[in-house]
């Protein structure tokens, strides 16, 4: 399989032609390796639920077994399986979100975490109604993060957050029945519903994947995002590089991968240590080269501009050029396989969560009490392990764009403000972006997320999609991985409104931005529920009725199907680059790409060609014009 | 209807009208009769600018059609739209065209004077140039209250920029006692909404005497009056589908409009202002017009706009 598809990423084969030489085996010797896929598991129609099993439904309707030996047929062992995947999804990001509530929780005026965004604090407290009356800022910030850990177990009541979507989106949660509650009780019933000889009712595991999965977008990943903005800073537009060139020959490099940002903050802080800049240095160093990946690398470039090696499908890569000290994970979308990759080099592999111990690593234990010391520790260690680099084993590919990010909901709001007239119009709101949507200016905005998947050209889906799209003068946002293939094909330049049609390119050059806007990680995507709700309430309507996508052109990871489910819970059409494994239940299909728009105005369009795919997103946003009058 | 199909139905409805006016001519003088415009070597001057095409005859006129239905891809697209909008200025200046094909001086019983000549725009050119003139404002409509855009109209000429009017505006700026003529920047152009051609010619002719325009760049032409020709549109009163075609064509030559009534707002391009008394302030902030005012605590109007006024001994 070539892999020069994109010009951006024409060093992919020589990377692993290189790996080959090297010995060192990557995820697609390991996909050839598995052959063709098991079709039961590709249908979703595989079941394990039990010892009584491992089950398996016959594809062919009529014909061998259609039911499982507890009775479970196809439609019930689909819905029972996607609500595991929406599960471990919104699990991974709840858990995520935890960690940093309890940062703050932490937090203290002379401790390795503070609040950094006091202003954003205080409308926290004000939006939860937590008295602030004469109380120090680290009092109200103990405060607010209490209430906020209570939202992963509270006996009672719904998720904080569900208040922010527009109106008629929080009456059809609530005549649904499918309002969040605590977030880990939501996550728990899904387990216990779908345990053997419980639920069998297909609409009521939709259901409850819905209302599991809103717990996240509207709980863990919302509370992630708010509670990273108010310890480390809400992100403004900077500049920044992306893609495997920006690891420098002559410098100490450290990967930064995984996901959460108080392990990746404090490296940061690390690393700008002078000691051990100069312990760099008289190790014959010229410096100490941070570059992240991943949505732990989303965060620490939003907020400190820390330069992109790369996304998902390049983790290994990363490894293979021969030039990494040290790789620090922590948790999520780190390959098992990259502490025995490491080995092939002088690379050291660091796991530092105990949450994601790893065969093979070296492990160091993060704690937060003793953040800044431990990161130093570890960075020193990267930093004397640079005159261990075989330079003959050294190749690092000379590619790497410019980019700017940093576009947080309030920085968006900033930009927008510029072509706000102070006569006619109040500052802050989003009425501008609403406005060029009315006027068909712009015809509609798409959310492009999501990760790399070798079933899929990598990057390809991403960026021919966003090409499309901002093409036709459709504004796009993006997280995750998408963004980070985005940044590497100079989608996130000012120049590349050139690319964009003649409303998206007016609007980029009137209000300053580029038109494709890195929002961030994946919790990040919060965000985008946010500006996109904005938008509603400021015209009155539903998310439902905007002209408005969420995109997953090259997904993967359970967290993805947890989002997916969320967007379209959200009044917000989903477009799934990758079929999910539900393809073994027509029923559970129709569900999910036609009957949900019944029940929460939107739903999933699967489609695996990113052209079409681009098309048909085309098509749903002029659509939902048309049904607008717009 | 969505705003750009607003805008396609006042363009082929512009189209429609213009066609009809030139077959009417036609059968009238015959394909050979002259076409020309008092006073300018720039033809037609938006024809010539956009295409690099001197129209001299009905006949030539008659295929100038083809250019304004060549403008007109009705599409859901802003660059479409826009070329829409500058179709019918085309049909405006095929319109005004015809008018002055079939007569000598077409504006002769109305107060308004069509066609500005080459000679009033290079003298326009210095206090341009030098910002003494810093904006052009360009009204069009009927207002609702006379006087306050009487008070607009006296605003914009304290602050030294030039006024053109089109419409019934006329008359109400006349009977607000505002003094009219090109001494006073206040310019009177035709009551008929075709009659805004003589200004976006006006701006078009800049582009070509200072700006050194080729003829037939079009690109450059939208680049240069939208970066240094600082007009803007004050409509007044209900807009037609035609009028808000007009409008297309004046942001796509860079020029927002501020509507005094709703209109499907485009930061920094198409406003609404309902509050007559932020009309001006308005304007002046979506065109980034900024003046230095030293306002003088004296009880009379102080401007350049009044260095031409002659007094007189019933005044």
């Amino acid at each position: 399989m070539s892999h020069e598809v994109l010009g951006f990423d024409v060093t992919a084969d020589a990377l692993l032609e290189k790996a080959k030489r090297d010995g060192a085996e990557t995820m697609w010797d390991r996909k050839a390796a598995m052959k063709a896929s098991c079709g039961f598991g590709e249908k979703g129609i595989c079941c394990k639920n039990c010892s009584m099993g491992p089950c398996r439904i016959s594809p062919v309707e009529g014909k061998g077994a259609q039911k499982g030996i507890c009775g479970a047929t196809a439609d019930t062992i689909v819905a029972r399986n996607f609500a595991r995947t929406v599960a471990a999804g919104v699990s991974s990001h709840s858990d995520h979100a935890r960690d940093i509530i309890h940062v703050l929780h932490m937090a203290s005026e002379d401790g390795n975490y503070k609040v950094k965004n006091p202003e954003k604090l205080m409308k926290l407290a004000k939006e939860w109604e937590v008295d602030t009356e004469g109380k120090e800022i680290y009092q109200i910030a103990h405060e607010v993060a209490e209430v906020a850990l209570m939202e992963f177990g509270k006996p009672f009541g719904t998720q904080r957050f569900i208040k922010r979507a527009p109106e008629p989106r929080q009456k059809i949660w609530k005549d649904l029945n499918i309002e969040p509650r605590a977030i880990d009780r939501e996550v728990a019933t899904i387990l216990h519903s779908t345990h053997i000889g419980c639920t069998s009712e297909v609409d009521s595991l939709m259901d409850m994947s819905m209302r599991t999965s809103l717990s996240n977008g509207w709980g863990g990943s919302m509370m992630g995002t708010e509670f990273t903005d108010i310890v480390f800073g809400t992100p403004t537009a900077r500049s920044t590089e992306a893609n495997l060139g920006v690891i420098e020959e002559n410098m100490v490099n450290i990967l930064l991968h995984g996901h959460d940002p108080s392990f990746s903050e404090m490296v940061v802080l690390a690393a700008e240590d002078p000691e051990l800049m100069k312990l760099a240095k008289d190790n014959g160093a010229e410096g100490i080269n941070l570059v992240g990946m991943c949505c732990t690398g989303n965060e620490v470039t939003m907020r400190h501009g820390v330069k992109i090696a790369g996304n998902f499908y390049q983790q290994e890569m990363a490894i293979v050029t021969g030039a990494m000290e040290a790789v620090l994970v922590d948790v999520q979308c780190i390959y098992p396989a990259l502490p025995k990759l490491a080995e092939c080099y002088h690379t050291k592999f660091i796991a530092t969560s105990p949450k994601a111990k790893m065969e093979g690593a070296t492990y160091i234990e993060f704690n937060e009490e003793h953040a800044l010391d431990i990161t130093k520790k570890i960075v020193r260690e990267a930093i004397l392990n640079y005159k261990n680099r075989d330079r003959t084993k050294v190749m690092i590919p000379q590619q790497k764009s410019k980019a700017m990010l940093g576009y947080s909901v309030e920085t968006i709001i900033d930009h927008l403000d510029k072509v706000v007239n102070s006569q006619t119009d109040v500052f802050e709101t989003v009425k501008p972006l609403s406005d060029v949507i009315w006027a068909g200016v712009i015809r509609g905005a798409a959310g492009i997320v999501g990760c790399n998947n070798p079933k899929v050209q990598h990057d390809n889906s991403h960026i021919t999609i966003m090409k499309e799209l901002i093409k036709n003068d459709i504004i796009v946002v993006t997280t995750g991985c998408a963004a980070q293939a985005a940044a590497k094909a100079g989608l996130l330049t000012m120049e590349a409104k050139e690319l964009a049609g003649r409303g998206l390119r007016e609007v980029c050059e009137r209000v300053g931005i580029p038109p494709i806007l890195h929002m961030g990680s994946c919790v990040d995507i919060s965000r985008i529920l946010d500006l996109v709700s904005r938008v509603s309430k400021e015209r009155g309507l539903d998310n439902s009725n905007l002209p408005v996508v969420g995109v997953a052109p090259e997904w993967m990871s359970e967290k993805a199907v947890g989002i997916g489910t969320y967007v379209v819970s959200s009044g917000i059409d989903t477009f799934l680059g990758i079929t999910p494994q539900v393809t073994g239940s027509a029923r559970f299909v129709d569900i999910l790409t036609n009957q949900l728009e019944d029940k929460v105005g939107a739903k999933f369009f699967f489609e695996e060609d990113p052209t079409v795919c681009a098309q048909k997103i085309m098509e749903r946003i002029e659509e939902k014009r048309d049904r607008l009058g717009i | 209807m969505s705003l750009f199909e607003i805008i396609y139905t006042g363009s082929n409805a512009a189209l429609g009208l213009a066609q009809q006016t030139v077959a009417d001519a036609i059968k009238e003088k015959g394909k050979d009769h002259k076409v020309a415009f008092p006073g300018t070597a720039y033809s037609l001057p938006v024809i010539y600018a956009a295409t690099g095409i001197k129209i001299a005859t009905l006949g030539e006129l008659e295929g100038a059609l083809g250019v304004v239905k060549s403008l007109i891809v009705e599409e859901e697209d802003m660059g479409k739209a826009l070329n829409a909008g500058l179709a019918t200025a085309v049909s405006a200046e095929i319109i005004e065209g015809v008018r002055y094909a079939l007569s000598e001086d077409p504006y002769k019983n109305e107060t308004g004077i069509g066609f500005v000549p080459d000679s009033i725009i290079r003298s326009l050119g210095v206090p341009l140039v030098t910002g003494d003139i810093p904006g052009i404002a360009v009204i069009i409509g009927e207002s609702s209250d006379k006087d306050s855009l009487g008070t607009i109209v006296k605003d914009y000429q304290s602050k030294g920029l030039l006024t053109f009017l089109v419409g019934n505006v006329i008359d109400q700026v006349v009977e607000a006692e505002v003094k009219v003529g090109l001494e006073f920047r206040v310019i009177p152009l035709g009551n008929q909404i075709t009659s805004v051609i003589h200004v976006v010619s006006v701006a078009v002719r800049a582009a070509l005497i200072f700006g050194a325009l080729k003829p037939g760049d079009l690109s450059g032409l939208l680049n240069y009056t939208k970066e240094r020709v600082p007009a803007f549109i004050n409509t007044f009163g209900p807009l037609n589908e035609v009028v808000v075609s007009c409008g297309a064509g004046a942001i796509a030559l860079g020029f927002p409009v501020i509507a005094d009534t709703d209109v499907p707002e485009v930061p920094g391009a198409l406003l609404s202002q309902k509050d007559h008394n932020e009309t001006v302030r308005t304007s002046l902030e979506a065109r980034n017009i900024k003046i230095k005012i030293k306002e003088l605590p004296i009880p009379v109007s102080y401007a350049s706009a009044f260095e031409g006024e002659r007094i007189r001994k019933d005044t």
